[in-house]
């Protein structure tokens, strides 16, 4: 009697701690699956425009960023205008269908509409032929 | 009988009071202010289609020819030039874009010194004024 009542006492002792440890480990890898997305983006000023909604699901083959310095980032990584034909004429190769190789374009606002030409001049000649121009909604005045 | 049943409960109650929910409620605080902080930072994207025309070709001769807004700087505004038309602003680039035929479409060009925000303006513009074919000619280097 006097051992079950000893039992029952340890049993109620419930350690948080593990339990927190999961959690921890749960959020930690929901917040990295699901902003992955976001991980292809690197911080630019965009135009302000109202543009459109981006579409859930519809994202784009291909993200390049433009900074104000006029260098040219693929997935967060500085690229120079040869290996983005390159990653281009790879990703067509993979759709089968140039038309659907969607390409965003994120620039600095303030970037002089020249580096916009070499990026595009240098994708046409790959065969992407549509584009989007990434904005942001808040705010005014180009 | 009794006295024993309320003596038992008094100290299940008091083991279940021993519970460190302390370091529980920091952490779900803690992601509380985490997750409160980071959503109102960030800002929902948004985007403006368009398809890329080579100077050199793309139309054919028997293709009705897009109109073309050319983007030119005067010191550091834009100057959106229609044909023989000239505008300042987005909202006049609206009203002028909305009063001429949508089926040719429209391209836009711009200087290569022109901020890329002006480019933004004209095709926003554009697409404002109820054009559905619309393009960007970039200017060979």
């Amino acid at each position: 009697m006097g051992s079950s009542r000893k039992q029952l006492g340890h049993h109620l002792v419930v350690d948080l701690t593990p339990m927190i440890d999961v959690v921890f480990q749960l959020i930690i890898f929901f917040m990295l699956t699901s902003h992955l997305g976001d991980l292809r983006r690197t911080e630019i000023d965009l135009p302000r425009q109202p543009g459109q909604e981006q579409q859930d699901g519809e994202d784009a083959a291909m993200i390049i960023d433009i900074d104000q310095a006029g260098n040219y980032f693929v997935e967060s990584i500085q690229v120079d205008l040869n290996e983005i034909h390159r990653i281009a004429a790879a990703g067509i190769a993979k759709e089968d269908i140039t038309s659907s190789f969607d390409v965003l374009i994120r620039p600095d606002r303030f970037a002089p509409a020249e580096y916009l030409d070499r990026l595009l001049n240098k994708l046409s000649g790959v065969g992407v032929s549509h584009w989007k121009l990434g904005t942001r909604a808040s705010g005014g005045a180009g | 009988m009794g006295l024993k049943r309320s003596q038992r409960s008094a100290k299940r109650s008091s083991h279940l009071g021993v519970l460190p929910l302390t370091s529980m409620i920091d952490v779900v605080f803690l992601l509380l202010v985490y997750f409160l902080v980071t959503s109102s930072f960030a800002q929902p994207e948004r985007d403006l289609p368009s398809s890329v025309q080579t100077d050199g070709g793309g139309v054919r001769s028997s293709e009705l020819q897009p109109q073309i807004v050319v983007i030119e700087l005067q010191g550091s505004e834009a100057v959106y030039r229609v044909g023989s038309n000239r505008v300042l602003t987005q909202d006049g680039l609206t009203q002028l874009l909305r009063s001429l035929p949508k089926a040719p479409g429209i391209a836009v060009k711009a200087q290569r010194e022109v901020p890329i925000r002006f480019i933004a303006v004209a095709m926003q513009a554009s697409q404002d004024a109820g054009f559905t074919r619309r393009s960007y000619v970039p200017t060979d280097r």
